[in-house]
């Protein structure tokens, strides 16, 4: 008796420990038959590309185009699970959101289930630096969100290993989309090798903040539109104070970004210079180029030399130390639009946004963020309708209470081309700098950690020679690249 | 009475033994499965990713030794992440062992509150890692910290801490070791297992304090230093949330723990054959360190009951 029961009681152990190890459960997608036959044909062909030696060959490949016959499903309320008849298909998105910028997300999902009671839209948010990972592990599972967002340097990393469906068909298909009606330089940074294969999400070039409280204080003029790297210069000095006569400065004239490298793009673009040659093999001749040593060498100045920017508090990419333009405690902040709205509403803070100074060209860069569709997905039309609607006309107009909407029309009936502080930002797109990871898939392996070092040793030892940590910085990230490229 | 199974015994008792052996298996059959799934499975796995290059998307390419030529000759960061990790190892471990046995003969008092004291210093091994080091950045911030205020008001002006390549290292020790709570409680555990009849014959033989400490209670406690150092050693080499969220490798590499420099590798640039082979070497160097220390664990570890 006590043997049988110890033997039941060691099975239910094992089966419930194995239940709970068990795959997780996928939702269930109900597919009308048309649909199945497109899938396959494309699977197929995508995997084939997929074979990395730096430029992906390009496959033709036929996409037979499918009438989808739409079922209106009358007076069905959103269920829970998907229902037992009625062929409802389930799509999935993926995002990095969180929070607050999750709202209008689902407000476009909200609207986008109205127009098309067929499809149902599944939000699956994934915050911080764990969403590519998680992304990744679900490519390689083939288990990838329907449709997924995807930041500006990660474009290469997942456009070039297949991970997205190229979208120029979708475009001039049975849903086209109109790309004239988008604001310049918003779909550039989704084009890949020739093709278009995502869309833009969100976006903002950088711009500088400026607190008017400050320069209404000490008499000192606004940063105008044109103004240049000695007006910065100028007007950065005029507001370096020591209120206090304490010896420690009270005022700074601009916050700077430290050693953040995507941002110092627009440093070497605005003293005309590029980081990497345009096919994307040599670093060295244009990281250690003349433009790009008196680039570095004006923004360690305004570290070192005229003491116009605080000190950075630490040089950790996530956690943003530096707090003085926050606290009103400086006059200019050198950034992107991410932090506006906090600074609209900030009593230490009476905002005013200026474009870029010019140093020897006007150049800014574009920080970019948007939706593709999964190579894998089962569902790539309903995919398809659900991304046009997401990023053309009907989504802008939920996106323009949030960011600046990508569709022109929109931003200008909502009056943000003309608003003071919103126009700048769309003004700044007229004059954008190619990214640097445009020209090679490597980027962050190469090219970030030697650039980060050098920054840092810069701003850290005052006496360091410029030249000498550039050169050093070329010679690394060429070393890397070369070892990238003969693999 | 000393029971020793010997083989003679149980084959003459043939199936009641196959019944035992097949409750036994039975038994550990969950924990067996899972080592089998999740730790030697992937590890076998691992082993073969690192002769490999991989980046989770393309097929994987076998390379051979590869990733190790790279590692031990074209590497300096597979360097200087271990020099990190090494001088971080060699200062902590000694500190824990040492702070922690203070600690648990301070707390080993017959006091009033002295509970109070023991779940003070216990505490902050419980916060959740990430949470703990985020309040320690703010702590550490060079304008408006904690440290460099209190410092100033004495006078002197606090260093850059994780902002300065010099003292970032010693900031994340001086982080690491607001756990050594953690350490006092097994050395407290310990202390308290320590028969009382050993210190009053002593007492009765004439010994003082520094005596009776140095004779009786450090050659008890070897058992406890041996274990704490074994898990310490392992542990400390593996140092990954801190130095993560903290400084992210840190100024100019000084805070590139071996751990972080294999998640880099891994999930940042995709690497998954290489990084798997820096973890390898990593098992290794710590297997290697931990057989010394338990070879060596003879010559003085005393255990209760031993003639020595």
């Amino acid at each position: 008796m006590k043997r049988s029961a110890s033997v039941i009681a060691i099975l239910v152990v094992v089966a419930l420990w194995i239940s709970a190890c068990g795959p997780t459960s996928t939702p269930m997608v109900i597919e009308k038959e048309v649909t199945k036959v497109v899938t396959e044909v494309v699977m197929e062909t995508v995997r084939e590309t997929v074979i990395v030696e730096g430029t992906p060959e390009v496959v033709e490949k036929e996409v037979t185009k499918v009438v989808v016959e739409e079922k209106v499903v009358t007076a069905t309320p959103e269920p829970e699970e998907p229902p037992a008849e009625g062929a409802k298909t389930i799509l999935r998105v993926g995002t990095g959101d969180s929070g607050e910028g999750l709202n209008p997300h689902q407000e476009i999902i909200a609207r986008f289930e109205e127009a098309n009671p067929d499809i149902l839209v599944q939000l699956e948010a994934v915050a911080g630096r764990d969403y590519y990972t998680r992304l990744l592990t679900q490519i390689a599972a083939g288990d990838a969100p329907d449709i997924m967002q995807v930041g500006d340097d990660a474009v290469p990393m997942f456009v070039g290993r297949g991970a997205f469906l190229p979208l120029d068909d979708f475009i001039t298909g049975d849903y086209p989309l109109d790309t004239s009606i988008y604001l310049p330089g918003v779909l550039e940074p989704g084009q890949w090798e020739g093709q278009q294969w995502l869309l833009a999400k969100d976006f903002t070039p950088l711009g500088v903040y400026y607190n008017k409280a400050i320069f209404d204080e000490y008499g000192v003029e606004y940063p105008q539109d044109g103004w240049t790297w000695e007006d910065l210069l100028e007007k950065a000095q005029a507001l370096t104070l020591d209120t206090d006569d304490d010896g420690n400065t009270d005022i700074w004239g601009i916050q700077l970004t430290a050693n953040w490298t995507t941002g110092f793009e627009y440093w070497i673009a605005a003293a005309g210079g590029q980081l990497i040659s345009d096919d994307g093999t040599q670093f060295l001749g244009y990281m250690d180029s003349p433009e790009s040593i008196e680039a570095v060498q004006f923004f360690a100045d305004l570290y070192n030399v005229y003491q116009v920017a605080p000190p950075p508090a630490d040089f950790n990419l996530w956690a943003g130390g530096n707090a003085e333009f926050d606290n009103g405690k400086a006059a200019m902040r050198l950034f992107g639009r991410w932090p506006q709205a906090g600074y609209k509403d900030n009593p230490n803070v009476d905002l005013g946004v200026v474009g870029v100074p010019a140093g020897e060209e006007l150049a800014n860069i574009l920080f970019w963020g948007g939706f593709g569709i999964f190579s894998g997905s089962e569902n790539p039309e309903a995919a398809w309708r659900f991304l046009k609607f997401y990023v053309g006309e009907e989504g802008s107009e939920v996106w323009k209470d949030w960011a600046i909407p990508p569709v022109a029309s929109v931003a200008e009936e909502a009056g943000l081309t003309e608003d003071p502080i919103e126009g700048v930002w769309i003004a700044e797109l007229d004059h954008l700098a190619p990214r640097a990871y445009v020209f090679t898939p490597y980027w962050g392996e190469t090219a970030d950690p030697a650039l980060r070092k050098a920054l840092e040793t810069v701003l850290i030892d005052p006496e360091a020679d410029v030249t000498e940590v550039m050169k050093t910085a070329a010679q690394e990230a060429q070393a890397a690249l070369d070892e990238k490229l003969s693999e | 009475m000393a029971v020793t199974f010997r083989r003679r015994t149980l084959r003459r008792t043939g199936s009641l033994a196959r019944r035992e052996a097949l409750t036994f298996y039975l038994l550990i059959s969950p924990w067996l499965l899972g080592l089998l799934l999740f730790v030697l499975g992937p590890m076998v796995a691992s082993l073969v990713i690192s002769f490999t290059k991989w980046d989770l998307l393309s097929p994987a390419r076998f390379v051979g030794l590869d990733n190790y030529e790279k590692m031990f000759t074209r590497d300096p960061l597979f360097w200087q992440s271990l020099k990190v990790t090494a001088i971080y190892t060699l200062v902590y471990v000694p500190v824990e062992l040492a702070g922690g046995l203070v600690l648990a003969l301070l707390m080993n008092q017959k006091l009033r509150g002295i509970g109070l004291f023991r779940t003070i210093y216990y505490l902050p091994s419980v916060l959740p890692g990430v949470a703990f080091v985020v309040l320690w950045m703010w702590i550490l911030h060079p304008d408006v910290g904690l440290i460099n205020t209190l410092l100033s008001y004495v006078g002197i002006e606090g260093p850059r801490w994780l902002a300065d390549p010099d003292w970032a290292l010693p900031a994340l020790l001086m982080m690491s070791l607001w756990g050594l709570g953690r350490a006092m409680i097994i050395y407290l555990a310990s202390l308290q297992g320590i028969p009382q009849h050993l210190y009053e014959a002593a007492s009765i033989d004439g010994a003082n304090r520094w005596q009776s400490f140095w004779k009786i209670t450090l050659p008890m406690l070897t058992p406890t230093i041996f274990f704490n150092l074994v898990l310490s050693v392992i542990s400390t080499f593996q140092t990954f949330t801190s130095a993560f969220v903290a400084t992210n490798g840190g100024p100019l590499d000084s805070t590139l723990f071996y751990v972080l420099y294999i998640f880099r590798q891994g999930f940042e640039y995709f690497n998954m054959g290489y990084a798997s082979a820096l973890a390898w070497v990593l098992f290794l160097i710590i297997l290697a360190l931990t057989l010394v220390i338990v070879r060596s664990a003879d010559r003085w570890v005393y255990y209760e009951g031993e003639a020595r």
